[in-house]
């Protein structure tokens, strides 16, 4: 489970409990600048994800760490699909994140209204 | 896109997943995401394709006849994401605002809006779903006024 949080110009992502462990990183800071928009998304978990590197990948339990597919690198940190969002990114070091919170309609809405204002 | 806007069309804006468009519009869903950033970023860009191509193009001649809109997309955002996406509500606004224009007087855009939500295939369903209950419809109800021949 991830927490996403507007901090000032940036978007904030800390990792709870075990997902620490699990995705091998505990917090992502990101200019609100560079978020290109969040969109809530269970199916994603059905679709390839390339080669983990670094990270843990077990199906259908847990979806945690960097996975790299078709030129593009990808941060996951999903056990629930129901609860993921994707969170599209520009000019940083992740192409998007793909993360399990706990109200992902809430989440998205607060990522549209942060990057609106 | 055409075909994003088309599902758009159909549904609410919840009632469309990202599985939804990746099936209907036949993109990848990285590729969905690589263009748009988002569902909302693939649903503007659909909105405002619908809005140049389908609707600014054909509003003086809408607002002179008694033509049937297809502009379900964009009337359907009117009622559907306009009260939860203030660039939506803009969108929505500027086009009635065009058409009151065209028309030259805001009651026409009224009619036209009624029409367009009677003729409405599943509206008319209902009706005759309604009707087969017994509830009479305003058709319905003139040909059981009082005094009327049958």
């Amino acid at each position: 489970m991830a927490v996403v949080s507007v901090q000032g110009q940036d978007l904030v992502v800390e990792m709870a409990g075990l997902d620490k462990l699990w995705a091998l990183k505990s917090r992502l800071t990101i200019p609100l600048a560079n978020v290109r928009g969040a969109t809530v998304d269970p199916g994603i978990l059905g679709d390839p994800k390339g080669i983990r590197a670094p990270g843990t990948h077990v199906p259908k339990v847990i979806t945690a760490g960097t996975f790299h597919h078709e030129g593009e690198k990808v941060f996951w940190a999903v056990r629930d699909a129901q609860k993921a969002v994707v969170v599209e990114l520009a000019d940083e070091n992740y192409t998007r994140l793909v993360v399990e919170v706990d109200d992902p309609r809430a989440v998205v809405a607060m990522v549209e209204k942060a990057m609106s204002r | 896109m055409e075909a994003a806007a088309e599902l758009f069309a159909r549904r609410t804006y919840d009632g469309v997943s990202i599985d939804d468009l990746v099936k209907w519009v036949g993109v990848h869903r990285n590729s969905l995401y690589g263009v748009f950033g988002s569902k909302r970023g693939l649903y503007l860009a659909a909105l405002r394709r619908h809005i140049d191509q389908d609707v600014r193009p054909h509003l003086a001649r809408v607002a002179r006849s008694e033509v049937a809109l297809t502009w379900d997309l964009l009337l359907l955002a009117a009622v559907d994401r306009a009260p939860d996406d203030s660039e939506v509500a803009e969108l929505v606004s500027s086009v009635f605002v065009e058409l009151d224009q065209a028309a030259g007087d805001p009651g026409v855009t009224e009619a036209l809006l009624g029409r367009w939500l009677r003729a409405r295939p599943d509206v008319e369903r209902h009706r005759e779903t309604v009707s087969d209950r017994g509830v009479p419809f305003e058709h319905d109800a003139l040909e059981m006024a009082p005094g009327k021949e049958i």
